[in-house]
């Protein structure tokens, strides 16, 4: 699914050279939940956005489905978005004064094919809103809605295009504890009920734990990368514990 | 909102622009506003022009470019020295000068009056003093008839012949002359049924011109210009149906006439509206003539008017058994020597210029209406460029208010593109937003000035035309300015940085 070999990428701030990551390998097999964990600054939103081809790495490769992404020009990185990759953010970028089926249409707007037909469109809008269970509020505004069911809004927005990868970038970072257990449920239904690939990063010790594994940053560099224990088995807070140690190791 | 578009607007994006623009109701009128005023300004002025331009065109055609006077009588100007070397230069012109040597003897005999006599000494003012630098010749014949414009009808060429018989005559509202009512001195013409077709800037306000029958018959029917309308039964009157006594007998009226275009107004005095129309035949029948004054011709193609005056010489003259050395007993008058002789010309240079330029109608006349349309059309370009400016602001408006979209919506083009839009999907959403504000302001703004251009015309009395083509210029160019002007936001929108939008607030 995702092999990253080497991956670097440095930032010129006037003359000083900030290097964001310092060479990154790994790989996710197709199905897999990853969490990436990390202190600020460490380079896990770098990576995340060369994964999510809203970013080219300065060197080193990266394969997506067995295509060489990272030199890719920046309209064809666009129809990989489009396509291939699923986006949810910290702060759900909504679309204000624009009902919830209307922002997870937004997508269709720019497939390949040309703008997917009103009909069409509204109807695989639905299925997504669906998939989230949120049928039921499609013609709600995002402030007519909580947090979490914007959040389930976004995530059905990063669905509607059928995408094999779904990144998240801080999903609970502006969510209560008990509905990013909400969200992070989702993330793991979607996962076992469609086999897309999730990569996730988080701050918080029990929502990595939701992931098959876990990946450490710190300094532009992964210092561990552990499998984690089937969620459904565990406790979130039990789960927290073998990453922490990995994380100080 | 939900309105029938065409399907080039029909397109989704077309939707996302609309309702991206509806996030900011009062943003995008007030710009839209811009745009409407912008365009409705443009219409409006290019309609004034455009008027001025048609009234002018109607004004020098209905003043007759094709029409040719034919007056009863022959009268010359008084020729001096100077003048008569000048007029000996170039060919003879009959209806200009006639030199006295070519005149019969007889007919200086039976012109020649005892005042004339340079030796003799008056106590009284000569007939040469009294009518200034005009001389008496035939000038009072009364040799033409209804049948000379028959034969002139027949001429080829001819469009319509109108013969004429002019009196001045007290109009006195009521149906005799004692009745109570107010008296109008004015110009009466007696005058054929053709008159309307010859005259192109009459409009009736009321009522009709009369009818062959009513000519055939010579019935007592009157046509009012609209001044003696004014004198007679006050201003806004329509008193068609109404009685009116001219010499002491009662006339019907059957119409009300004015000018049909703002150049000219009817005023106290003129010959065409402070004047009361009747068949010649009546006149005739009442005043017990069978002359007429004039004739009054016009060509069917305006660059014949030299050939016919020359052909309709050469009728008369036949009709009216006149010599070869003899003047004519009437008098061809067209636009062409009347433009000359009022024209402000010294009569010297006029004569000359009568006499020396050959297809002389075709010339000054083409060149009056060249010269007036090169005016007016000056006048439609300072009209236009006073309009450009206030689209150049409305498009510095919608520039404005795109860019100001652009850096609010920062974020919302990051996400944008996080989804798969690409740089010119970005640029091409805030070029439609441009051009969806433009389009619609233009629109209204096209409403709003034909709605201008029909108040000026009704209450400042200009004409105003608004062609389709000009309806279509102001669209497209209020597009176009949506387009150029939304160029460099939408270009800005679309160089940005994925990730540097997402993050920004």
């Amino acid at each position: 699914m995702i092999g990253v070999h080497d991956l670097a990428k440095q930032y010129h701030i006037g003359d000083h050279v900030v290097h964001a990551l310092r060479g990154v390998t790994m790989s996710v097999a197709p199905g897999e939940f990853v969490t990436i964990v990390g202190p600020s600054g460490s380079g896990k939103s770098t990576f995340m956005h060369i994964l999510g081809c809203l970013d080219r790495p300065t060197t080193g490769r990266y394969v997506l489905n067995g295509r060489d992404v990272s030199t890719l020009p920046v309209d064809e990185l666009a129809r990989v978005r489009n396509e291939t990759i699923g986006f949810v953010f910290q702060g759900f970028n909504l679309l204000a004064r624009t009902s919830a089926v209307e922002n997870v249409e937004l997508p269709l707007l720019y497939t390949r094919k040309g703008v997917v037909k009103a009909d069409e469109r509204r109807d695989r809008a639905m299925a997504a809103l669906e998939a989230v269970g949120l049928t039921d509020r499609a013609e709600h505004h995002p402030n007519q809605l909580s947090g979490g069911q914007q959040q389930r809004v976004a995530i059905a927005r990063a669905l509607v295009t059928n995408p094999s990868l779904l990144l998240a970038d801080e999903p609970t970072g502006n969510l209560d504890s008990a509905t990013s257990h909400e969200v992070m449920q989702i993330f793991g239904e979607l996962r076992s009920k469609h086999g897309i690939t999730i990569v996730v990063i988080t701050h918080e010790r029990d929502i990595a734990a939701y992931g098959t594994r876990t990946v450490d940053f710190r300094d532009g560099l992964i210092v561990s990368d552990l499998p984690t224990q089937p969620f459904d088995s565990v406790l979130p807070r039990q789960a927290g514990q073998p990453i922490a140690q990995g994380g100080r190791s | 909102m939900k309105i029938a578009r065409p399907k080039f607007l029909r397109h989704p994006m077309v939707d996302v622009a609309i309702k991206a623009l509806g996030r900011n109701r009062l943003q995008t009128s007030l710009t839209m506003l811009g745009m409407t005023v912008g365009v409705a300004t443009v219409l409006a002025m290019m309609a004034v022009g455009a008027g001025a331009q048609r009234a002018i065109e109607q004004q020098v055609r209905a003043a007759g470019l094709n029409q040719i006077t034919i007056r009863a009588g022959n009268w010359r100007p008084k020729i001096t020295d100077s003048d008569e070397a000048i007029a000996h230069q170039g060919d003879a012109r009959d209806s200009l000068r006639h030199p006295l040597d070519r005149v019969k003897d007889d007919v200086v005999k039976a012109a020649f009056h005892p005042e004339d006599d340079p030796m003799e000494k008056h106590d009284h003012p000569t007939a040469r003093q009294r009518l200034g630098d005009l001389e008496a010749g035939l000038g009072s014949a009364a040799t033409m008839t209804f049948s000379d414009a028959e034969a002139i009808r027949k001429v080829s060429g001819v469009q319509y012949v109108a013969g004429g018989i002019h009196e001045n005559v007290r109009v006195h509202a009521g149906d005799s002359p004692t009745a109570q009512g107010k008296r109008w001195f004015t110009r009466m013409h007696g005058t054929d049924v053709m008159m309307p077709s010859i005259k192109r800037a009459w409009t009736f306000t009321s009522g009709r011109f009369f009818s062959e029958k009513e000519q055939t018959k010579a019935e007592q029917v009157i046509v009012l210009g609209q001044i003696v309308v004014d004198r007679l039964f006050g201003a806004g009157a329509t008193p068609v149906g109404q009685q009116v006594t001219v010499w002491n007998q009662p006339f019907t009226v059957i119409g009300v006439v004015t000018s049909a275009t703002w150049v000219v107004q009817p005023t106290a005095g003129d010959d065409q509206f402070d004047a009361v129309y009747m068949p010649y035949t009546t006149t005739q029948r009442l005043l017990n003539l069978s002359k007429l004054n004039d004739i009054t011709v016009t060509a069917t193609s305006s660059g014949d008017v030299s050939r016919l005056s020359r052909d309709i010489t050469k009728l008369l003259r036949a009709r009216h058994g006149i010599g070869d050395n003899d003047p004519d007993d009437f008098t061809i008058i067209t636009q062409a020597t009347k433009a000359l002789t009022t024209g402000g010309l010294p009569p010297s240079v006029a004569r000359a210029v009568a006499a020396n330029v050959a297809e002389l109608e075709k010339v000054t006349l083409e060149q009056l209406a060249l010269t007036m349309e090169r005016a007016s059309r000056t006048m439609t370009w300072l009209l236009a460029a006073v309009a450009a400016v206030s689209l150049l602001v409305g498009g510095i408006g919608i520039m404005n208010i795109t860019l100001l979209s652009v850096t609010e919506r920062t974020k919302e083009i990051g996400l944008h593109m996080a989804v798969g839009a690409r740089g010119k999907d970005v640029m091409r959403q805030f070029l439609l937003e441009a051009v969806v504000i433009s389009a619609a302001g233009g629109f209204l703004g096209i409403i709003l000035g034909v709605i201008a251009s029909f108040g000026i015309a009704r209450s400042l009395q200009w004409a105003t035309v608004v062609s389709p083509l000009s309806v279509l210029l102001a669209f497209g160019v209020a597009t176009a300015v949506g387009v150029f002007f939304g160029w460099y936001p939408a270009k800005r929108a679309a160089r940005l940085d994925p990730i540097v939008a997402l993050r920004r607030e």
